[in-house]
């Protein structure tokens, strides 16, 4: 069964919550994942500032708990809503980054500000303005359809949004999550069918002006392209990677057994947020590197077939919000584990739900409270023999896969 | 079939079917067409991306997990894999009874990582505070060693302290395991053990000597460090550590306990410069104890000096004065000339030889050997030694060990100087039987007195516990050396060593009271006090040596000054040692209170007469010997 659905009760009218177990099921497995790996790469890192060992998977679980009522609370918000109010979320994004520029209010950790202390909390606002932004996107792609899909302006107008935002990332600077963020859009984007040679050309001017940014400080290019070989300046810029590649190295077939890494143990920085990837590599090996990918894969995949579902139920917006949602997954996730690979330029970004990280955590579970949300309004709204199955256990359900079932055979006899 | 593998795959021809069949017949509202099909065809690109980049990504894994797996795997253990030294323990070092000396116990040194530690901004200053230290003093040696890896801050922290400096948890500090010398025995046996450097490694006395025994071999180990230089993990052994071995010493503590507490009593009460004691035992030839004054805690680095290491026992020479004369005495008997009732004329108490005049205190007038040797007379031993030729005297002497180094291999041993024979004039024959023109170790002494106690054999002195007899070699004839102890048994029952008798016990002895030379001649009013003998008589068990130098207080006369310590010394010795009386409790002579005249009246002068300096002997052989009056 892939699906779990419940009899509920809504408004004195009979309704089912339909509840994807393939998205949970995987989403389980990768935070389980997570936790462990967390857990392994953080303890001698605890151990040595706090003492109690395991404080990072007390702090990572926690997260989980809170991060699964938060997508709780997403699941119970209805699509309509969100696309009603999504140019106040794309306002309220913006005000986040500007507040969190202003030297006082933003609070910076190693030179980047990118957080907002919120009641005790800190908040990576990035994380959650991401949602946001893309929930306008969406919005927009449904909204201005025709324009999107028949002009170079209706591509250029939410690219203009997308820069100016990414413009706001740059200054924190995150230009991980600036890059991350205008690729999920351009995602978007074309699954909402922009024109092939607008997504390609706006593609490579996007992609020119990134560069020209990136090139404008000397430093940035260097540190940009110190991932092309790391030893040669590996005391200094290429410190991390070079650790991270000899872990990855030590790993061979099945790793060096969970917990027996060595280069977590303070060789690695940030062994277990942006670098985890490298300790889950050196501790499980090509295994372990193998199952990671695939998780990812299948989650990416199975939020488009929702995207899918949804599109073929009618819902537009709702299929862009999972569509990039999978989008955004597959893009994190990859460049995540090719930064630790020393395929990519080495950039602050974590690897989602697996990587210590409480703002990441949060808002990636509350956009997987949207993603089934849309998975459920999908399969009730689903019209058609693939959502009829959806319904499933019902006799209804049955008589009517049956029927169609019939028609198709009809059909297929002239 | 509900699953979703097979619902993805046929859902968009059914799909579309579904949809315009929908359309068709419920009229729903519908975006036009075209859309549809072109977003399953970006879903399924987004999705074919997606497994590009996983697969690339597999790609990049295999190539360094299998390719440049080699490379990786040894730049990782150049970073973390270190040759860690594991520190031999130092053997301890116990007494005959097993009662510890000197123990190596593990301390912690604090050596830091200056660039990974002056990256840490105050941290600095945090563990100057902790090792009270000053925190500038302390930035400055940092950060001008920042090229190294390797700092040593602090040596030999206790346990408790390093423990309290780890707990700081400064990045860059690390801690290696070491040992540090104790010594229990603390100046008790201070000069004889001698000490360790910081390394644990001998410097001095037996603690030099036996270095190759005590000092273990530091064995090396392949671990794996975390970047805090902490070991994580033990990859393999290179070389397994050989803890040093336990030496066991002839010293009995009891009785070295003993020697220090009478020496430093009699140093203090005399106020003399220093002085020493060895006490041999006769039949083995080991040291039973050694000590000398001034001492030193060899725990307490701080107040050691250079100039209080000297084990003076074997290193300090000393002309020994009268304690020559029962050599003397016995190289008379054993030439055959003389026999143990000869009588020697000492008339008219001095005797010219050559330009110079050798002089007794007062004349003896014709004394038997005995009384010659309880009087000490120079007069008597000049006379024999001339007539006996230097190469008879010389022979005797040398055989007993003088003008050599013993054997027992004490590092910094003095040969002691016992000039060639065939140089000697008869003046210098005639000063060396009484004592001048040679010069010995106390060690030597003792070891010469436990050649006549074990009537003639020579042994080799030995700080180690020896088992079974030892054969030694005879040097002298048996009856010869009897007759030297029963004649110094006089010196203590009638002569000038009274004060080294012992209840219970009878003790033979010599006492020695010389002049200290020094450049250009002898000093008048310095003196070496010396006491020398054997006991108990009957069976001889040890040999002591009591060498008080320049006493200042008291008296300065052998008699007076070494034969108490001497007394207190071989009386607690012997008791201690178990060795059966051979003379009578219930008269203990050293009970007779001081007021009562010692000496006869015939004898009321000082009996140590000792020799008139020959100065210009040593130096230039002509002047004539101080006058008379020289002497009080």
């Amino acid at each position: 069964m892939s699906t779990l659905s419940l009899p509920a009760r809504s408004g004195g009218r009979a309704a089912q919550i339909h509840i994807d177990l393939v998205t949970l099921g995987l989403l389980s497995v990768i935070l389980l994942l997570g936790l462990v790996m967390v857990t392994s790469a953080s303890m001698s890192i605890a151990a040595r500032d706090g003492g109690d060992p395991l404080q990072y998977l007390r702090g990572q679980a926690s997260m989980v708990a809170v991060g699964v009522v938060v997508a709780m609370v997403a699941f119970s918000v209805r699509s309509e809503w969100l696309e009603r109010w999504s140019s106040l979320l794309l306002f309220l994004a913006i005000v986040l980054l500007v507040l969190v520029a202003i030297p006082g209010v933003g609070y910076s950790v190693n030179g980047a500000r990118r957080w907002l202390r919120i009641a005790g909390f800190n908040l990576q606002v990035s994380e959650l303005t991401r949602i946001m932004v893309l929930v306008w996107v969406a919005s927009y792609a449904v909204r201005r359809e025709a324009e999107l899909q028949g002009s170079l302006i209706g591509m250029v107008k939410p690219l203009s949004v997308l820069a100016v935002i990414a413009g706001l990332l740059l200054l924190e600077p995150d230009f991980g999550a600036a890059v991350v963020l205008v690729a999920t859009g351009f995602g978007v984007l074309f699954i909402a069918g922009a024109r092939l040679r607008d997504v390609i050309g706006l593609s490579f001017v996007v992609t020119a002006a990134m560069a020209a940014i990136a090139m404008l400080e000397p430093y940035r290019v260097r540190r940009l392209l110190a991932f092309l070989d790391p030893w040669a300046d590996q005391f200094n810029s290429g410190f991390q990677l070079v650790q991270s590649l000899i872990a990855i190295g030590r790993g061979g077939w099945t790793g060096v057994g969970l917990g027996e890494s060595v280069q977590k143990l303070f060789y690695l920085p940030e062994a277990h947020t942006d670098f985890v990837f490298a300790v889950l590599a050196e501790e499980l090996g090509l295994l372990g590197i193998l199952l990671t990918l695939v998780l990812f894969l299948l989650l990416a995949c199975r939020a488009l077939w929702i995207a899918k579902l949804a599109h073929d139920g009618g819902l537009k917006f709702q299929c862009y919000i999972a569509a990039g949602f999978g989008i955004w997954l597959g893009l994190q996730a990859f460049v995540n584990i090719g930064v630790n690979m020393g395929a990519l330029p080495t950039k602050g970004l974590t690897l989602p739900f697996i990587s210590y990280g409480r703002s990441s955590m949060l808002a990636g579970l509350a956009w997987v409270g949207m993603l089934l949300r849309v998975f459920h309004e999908a399969a009730n709204a689903a019209r058609g023999p693939a959502a009829a199955a959806l319904r499933g256990g019902s006799a209804r359900s049955v008589a009517e896969v049956a029927e169609d079932e019939a028609l198709l055979a009809d059909g297929a006899r002239p | 079939m509900r699953l979703p593998g097979s619902l993805s795959s046929r859902s968009p021809r059914r799909g579309e079917r579904g949809r315009s069949r929908a359309a068709a017949s419920s009229g729903l509202t519908r975006k036009p067409e075209p859309s549809a099909p072109s977003f399953d065809r970006r879903a399924m690109f987004v999705v074919a991306v997606f497994a590009c980049i996983a697969l690339a990504l597999v790609w990049k894994a295999v190539t360094l997990q299998f390719v440049q797996r080699d490379f990786l795997m040894g730049q990782g253990n150049e970073r973390t894999v270190r040759v860690a030294t594991i520190v031999a323990h130092r053997g301890a070092i116990v007494d005959r009874a097993g009662e510890t000396l000197a123990i190596s116990t593990p301390v912690d040194s604090l050596w830091v990582n200056p660039a990974q530690l002056a990256g840490t901004g105050d941290e600095i200053s945090r563990l100057a505070r902790a090792l009270q230290r000053d925190p500038e003093e302390l930035t400055r040696r940092v950060t001008s060693n920042l090229q190294r890896n390797f700092l040593v801050i602090a040596r030999q922290l206790p346990p408790a302290e390093a423990q309290r400096l780890r707990a700081l948890e400064i990045p860059g500090v690390h801690f290696q395991r070491e040992y540090r010398r104790f010594y229990p025995a603390g100046e008790v046996a201070g000069h004889v053990l001698g000490f360790t450097d910081l390394d644990d490694a001998g410097q001095e006395g037996l603690e030099l000597f036996y270095n190759h025994w005590l000092s273990g071999h530091d064995g090396a180990k392949r671990v794996i460090r975390d970047n805090l230089g902490r070991t994580v993990q033990t990859i393999e052994s290179i070389r397994p550590v050989r803890p040093g071995q336990d030496l066991r010493l002839s010293i009995d503590m009891r009785i070295q306990y003993l020697a220090y507490r009478e020496l430093k009593s009699a140093i203090q009460a005399h106020r003399a410069r220093s002085g020493s004691v060895v006490v041999l035992d006769v039949q083995t030839g080991e040291v039973l104890a050694m000590v000398n004054q001034p001492t030193f805690n060899p725990n307490d680095r701080l107040q050691m000096k250079v100039a209080l290491y000297k084990n003076r026992a074997v290193t300090d020479l000393l002309e020994p004065g009268s304690a020559i004369k029962p050599f003397t005495v016995a190289a008379a008997l054993a030439s055959g000339r003389y026999s143990a009732d000869s009588i020697v004329d000492t008339s008219p108490g001095f005797y010219k030889v050559g330009v110079k005049t050798i002089v007794d205190k007062n004349n003896l007038g014709a004394v038997d050997l005995s009384t010659a040797l309880a009087r000490s007379s120079n007069v008597a031993m000049a006379r024999m030694a001339v007539q006996l030729g230097p190469e008879t005297l010389h022979q005797t002497l040398s055989r007993v060990g003088f003008g050599r180094v013993t054997t027992s291999g004490y590092p910094g041993e003095s040969a002691g100087l016992l000039p060639q024979w065939a140089h000697w004039r008869p003046i210098r024959t005639a000063t060396i039987s009484y004592g001048y023109g040679l010069s010995v170790t106390p060690l030597q002494l003792a070891q010469a007195y436990a050649t006549l106690g074990s009537f003639g054999v020579h042994r080799p002195v030995a700080f180690t516990p020896v088992t079974g007899p030892v054969p030694g070699s005879r040097v002298l004839p048996e009856q010869v050396t009897r007759d030297v102890v029963n004649m110094m048994e006089s010196v203590v029952t009638q002569g000038s060593g009274r004060k080294a008798s012992v209840a219970g016990y009878r003790i033979a002895g010599k006492t020695g009271t010389a002049w200290k030379a020094s450049a250009g001649g002898y000093i008048t009013n310095r003196y070496v006090s010396v006491f020398a003998g054997v006991a108990p008589v009957s069976a001889p068990r040890i040999a002591t040596v009591v060498v008080i130098d320049e006493p200042s207080v008291g008296g300065y006369y052998g008699g007076d000054i070494a034969a108490p310590v001497f007394a207190d010394v071989v009386g607690g010795a012997l008791r201690l040692l178990a060795v059966a009386p051979d003379a009578p409790l219930d008269a203990p002579v050293d009970q007779i209170p001081e007021s009562t005249p010692q000496r006869e009246p015939d004898l009321d002068l000082p009996p140590e007469a000792d020799a008139v300096p020959p100065t210009t002997i040593a130096q230039r052989g002509e002047s004539i010997a101080a006058p008379n009056g020289a002497q009080r």
